[in-house]
Formats: structure tokens, C-alpha cells, sequence
């Protein structure tokens, strides 16, 4: 479904992504894990658009993506939702969906697609009106994640969705990840929370330093020492 | 009715008036700057450029102006549009960041107006021009108002309120305002940004176009009469509220109050006044009435 291969990124005269190749296959949670600054965001950032790689090719469904610019790469499907929600906070809550509604053909369908998502995320029916920054950090995230949804993505890519949740809500989060899965939206998942991302998703890739230190089935990933040392902490 | 009444009356239609063309200036700068990023000095050439455009279309052509509005409006929007698609757009490519751009592009700006001035000087020659339309005064109550000031208010009212309509329900409207909040992820939307950028300098450029048009029926014309107007709309952004749209309407209308008022006492003191305003609001409150 997604494929990068040899992808090298820079900010400036900063070499920040080495080398990176990996593949997301279709319907599956394929997870990206790595410490703070290890390049995560980075490497979402140019998967839709937002950076140009400096070289590597991003294959999408077939098609290659690494040049076209963000708007063109949610219209074939692939929808980005950011690090720190980045939600548009003077927009109610109906607009922010609305706005992840905008390509051509999601408008269209976005009725629809709305009453999809407040099944999924109840709370959003009820805060509608609200404007987006007067909700709490867990339906913030909520709403970034309906937002990205109203798209109708196949491949839905999220980048730290339970940064600064309570506990009961990173439950929620993954339960709402897996399920998307089982609509068959792939998902590629960037996560710092490493023991519930390896326990949800399938396979996974470890980034260190900018570059791809380990990647397999995430059982395998949990068996790695190197893992269980770095990441676990057991 | 007592004549005290009809004098405020008569003050409150033509503080409206003004108000409604400042408005419609000051909107068109807000989307130019707190869309596209350009603080553009050339904004009163493109009031000035629509107001003779409608002198020679109405004295010349015989093209009355309410129709020139439905003709200069489309062709000054398409010219900011390229405009932005051209310069702007190339500017932004070879800034290095966005503090560069900023000053990039008023230096741009200034040489637009520099080069607009001088070709309306060579078009429209250096004197003072007027036609009249609609001069005839209406009764309202008893009070007599001319024609002109009456549909000048009605249609910069009406024009501001359905861009606002616009901006708030449209697919379009939506993603400029999403665009102006945070553009990156606005492009994660679907949101095309250059097009954006493009549409509201163009959208802006219009606005400053068909309040000069407008205002071409009460006021005398001359290439170096646009220069007050980048000024007073500058003003009004930052007593609405830097970005702010509503704010800019409101501001406009405030503002064209206050202006009418002063003129009513001493007609040399409005310009004072407003500056008077400006640096009492930088002193007070600086982001405004709607700023955040
Ligand atoms: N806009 C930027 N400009 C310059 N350097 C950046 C920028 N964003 C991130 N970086 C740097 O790039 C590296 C990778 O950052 P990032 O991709 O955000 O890491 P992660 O998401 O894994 O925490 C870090 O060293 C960070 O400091
Ligand atoms: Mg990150």
C-alpha cells in the first residue's frame, strides 16, 4: 500500500532521515517507534507532503507521491494527522470536521461521512457547536482523529495520538486504531507509548538517530533484547 | 422633523457611508495580510485604479457605474490574483523565511504603487476629476439625502456582509479561514495553498477596486488620492483586530462614524483624528477590538 525506499531528508544543512525504507501493507497497523528526535515526524512530514525529500522515491497505492504536494496526496486517500492535533481552534467542532471533508469528493459525501464518525466519537455529536479550543485534551485528540477520518482515507497516518492522555483515554485511543484496522484503514502508527503499540499493532519499525535500526512483526520486536532494554526498560 | 434630528441623521448615513467603504478597504487588506502575508502599500492604487477605471467607463463609454462595478470588480480580482500567482508567489519561493518574505513583499508592494501612480498619471493626467450620478437628493422621512450616498452605502454594506456570508458557510470561505490559521495543516485537508494565497489577494485587490468604484460617485479623483486610504486601512485592521475579518468590517464602520462626526466639526481634523485613534489603540489596546 505505502512504500518508501532510500528516503534521505534534510531541514536545511541537517541530514535528519537516512536511508529509510520500509513497506505498509494493506489493512494492517504498521507502527514507527523511537525516542524524541529520532525523526518520526519527520518521516510523516514528507510521506504527505509537507517536506520534499531530498531523494527516495514514496510509492502510494502504485503511484509515486514524493512530489506532489499535501492537497493532491489526501485526494488519492492517504490522510496525515499531525503531532499536537493542530486543530483549527477559532473553527467549531463542526467546522474542523467539515475542513478534514474538503477534498472535492469527501465534500460531497461528507453528511454521511460525519454520522460515521460521531459513531465512532459520540462526544463530538455533543460538543458540535463548541469551538474547537474550548474542548479537553482527550476530545481534542478525538476531534484531530474524526478530523483526519472525514476524508475517507485508505491509509490514515497518526502521529502520536496518545501524547499527554490519561490512561483511560490511551486505552480508548488504541481501541478506536484497532477498529479503524477492522474497516480495513490502514494504519500507520507513530508512537512514544512503545508496550501498547507493539501489543496493538502488527509489524513495526524501530527509528534511531534517523535511521532504521530494527523492523518485523511486533511479536518479534517484543522478543528483541535490544527492545525490551531500550524501549521497555525490562 | 426638528432640524437637530436630520443633522444626526444626516451624520449617522454619511458616517455609514464612509464607514462602508472603509470597511470594504480595510476587509480587503485583512485577507491580504492575514491570508496571504502582504502588507500591501498599493492597496489605495487598487481603490483609486477602480474609480477612474468607472470616470472613463461612465463619462466616455456611457457605461453606468453599478454596471462598472460588475465589470472592474471581476477584472481587478483576476489582476490581484496573477499578481499574487506572479510576484508574490516567486517572492515567497526565494525567501528564505517568512520574516524575509514580510519585508520582501511591502518593498514589493511599494514599487507597485510607485508604478501604478505613474501609469494612472500618464493615463488620467495629474488634475482633479468628477463625474455625478445619482445626485438627486430622496426623502427619508423628511430628511433629503442624495442618491448616490444611499446606494454607496447599501451596496459596500451588502458586499461586505455576503464576503462574510461567504467565508463563513462555503467549502472555499472555509479553507481560507483554515488557511489563515495554520496553513500547513490546512494543505493536510485538501486545501490548495498557493491557490488560497492567490484567491484572497485577488479577493482583496477586488475589495479596494469596488470601494473606489463606489466612491467615485461622491468624491474627486487623482492618481496620488489612494495613498490616505492604505492608511486608513491599515488603521481599521488594527482597531478590528489584526486578521480579523468581522473585525475589519466593524472597524471600518466605527471608524467611518468617528470620521463623519470630526468632519461635521472641522473637515481637516479627520485625518488627525484617526491617527489620533491609531496611537491611542497601539498605547491601549493594541490587538484591538476582536484581536486575540
Ligand atoms: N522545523 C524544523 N527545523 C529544523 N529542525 C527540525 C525541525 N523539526 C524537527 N527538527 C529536528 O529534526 C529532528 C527530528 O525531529 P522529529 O521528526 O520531530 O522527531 P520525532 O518526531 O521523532 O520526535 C530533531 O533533531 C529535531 O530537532
Ligand atoms: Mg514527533
Amino acid at each position: 500500500m505505502l512504500e518508501v525506499s532510500n528516503l534521505n531528508a534534510f531541514y536545511g544543512n541537517i541530514h535528519v532521515l537516512w536511508d529509510i525504507s520500509f513497506t505498509v501493507k494493506e489493512a494492517e497497523i504498521f507502527a514507527l517507534i523511537g525516542a524524541n528526535g529520532a525523526g518520526k515526524s519527520t518521516l510523516l512530514r514528507a510521506i504527505s507532503g509537507l517536506l520534499l525529500p531530498a531523494s527516495g522515491t514514496i510509492t502510494f497505492l502504485g503511484q509515486r507521491i514524493d512530489h506532489l504536494s499535501s492537497n493532491e496526496i489526501v485526494e488519492l486517500g492517504l490522510s496525515h494527522i499531525p503531532e499536537g492535533r493542530k486543530l483549527f481552534t477559532e473553527m467549531s467542532v463542526r467546522e474542523n470536521l467539515e475542513m478534514g471533508a474538503y477534498t472535492k469528493p469527501a465534500w460531497v459525501q461528507k453528511a454521511e461521512t460525519l454520522k460515521w464518525v460521531y459513531e465512532i466519537f459520540p462526544i463530538l455529536k455533543e460538543r458540535e457547536k463548541q469551538l474547537a479550543s474550548t474542548l479537553s485534551g482527550g476530545e481534542q485528540q478525538m476531534l484531530a482523529m474524526g478530523r483526519g477520518l472525514m476524508s475517507r482515507p485508505k491509509l490514515c497516518i497518526i502521529d502520536e495520538p496518545s501524547n499527554g492522555l490519561a490512561p483511560r483515554l490511551v486505552l480508548e485511543v488504541f481501541k478506536v486504531i484497532k477498529s479503524l484496522r477492522d474497516q480495513d484503514i490502514t494504519i500507520l502508527l507513530v508512537e512514544q507509548n512503545v508496550k501498547h503499540t507493539l501489543e496493538t499493532a502488527d509489524r513495526a519499525c524501530v527509528l534511531e538517530n534517523g535511521r532504521l535500526a530494527l523492523d518485523g512483526t511486533c511479536q518479534q520486536l517484543l522478543d528483541s533484547e535490544h527492545i525490551r532494554k531500550a524501549y521497555l526498560g525490562l | 422633523m426638528p432640524e437637530s434630528i436630520v443633522n444626526i441623521l444626516d451624520i449617522a448615513i454619511g458616517g455609514l457611508l464612509l464607514g462602508g467603504i472603509y470597511a470594504l478597504i480595510a476587509m480587503g487588506m485583512s485577507l491580504q495580510y492575514g491570508v496571504a502575508r502582504v502588507l500591501n502599500f498599493s492597496h489605495g492604487e487598487f481603490i483609486m485604479v477602480g474609480a477612474f477605471s468607472t470616470l472613463t467607463l461612465y463619462t466616455v463609454v456611457g457605461i453606468n457605474p453599478l454596471i462598472c462595478l460588475v465589470i472592474i470588480g471581476p477584472v481587478i480580482f483576476l489582476i490581484g490574483f496573477l499578481l499574487h500567482r506572479t510576484l508574490f508567489h516567486q517572492l515567497s519561493l526565494r525567501a528564505p523565511n517568512a520574516d524575509a518574505y514580510a519585508a520582501s513583499s511591502i518593498l514589493a508592494s511599494f514599487g507597485l504603487l510607485f508604478i501604478i501612480q505613474n501609469l494612472a498619471l500618464l493615463g488620467w493626467g495629474a488634475d482633479y476629476q468628477a463625474y455625478t450620478y445619482l445626485n438627486f437628493g430622496v426623502s427619508i422621512g423628511g430628511a433629503i439625502f442624495s442618491a448616490n450616498k444611499l446606494v454607496i452605502l447599501g451596496f459596500s454594506i451588502g458586499i461586505g456582509l455576503i464576503f462574510y456570508i461567504f467565508l463563513a458557510r462555503t467549502r472555499t470561505g472555509k479553507g481560507i479561514r483554515a488557511a489563515a490559521q495554520d496553513p500547513a495543516t490546512a494543505s493536510l485537508m485538501g486545501v490548495n495553498i498557493n491557490r488560497v494565497l492567490a484567491l484572497c489577494f485577488g479577493f482583496g485587490a477586488a475589495m479596494a477596486g469596488i470601494a473606489g468604484v463606489l466612491y467615485s460617485m461622491r468624491i474627486p479623483l487623482n492618481p496620488a488620492m489612494g495613498t490616505q486610504y492604505t492608511i486608513i486601512a491599515i488603521i481599521v485592521i488594527v482597531l478590528g483586530g489584526l486578521g480579523s475579518i468581522p473585525g475589519a468590517f466593524i472597524g471600518g464602520l466605527i471608524l467611518g462614524i468617528i470620521g463623519e462626526v470630526v468632519t461635521s466639526i472641522d473637515p481637516s481634523l479627520s485625518m488627525a483624528a484617526y491617527y489620533f485613534i491609531f496611537m491611542l489603540l497601539l498605547l491601549v489596546r493594541p490587538k484591538g477590538i476582536f484581536g486575540k
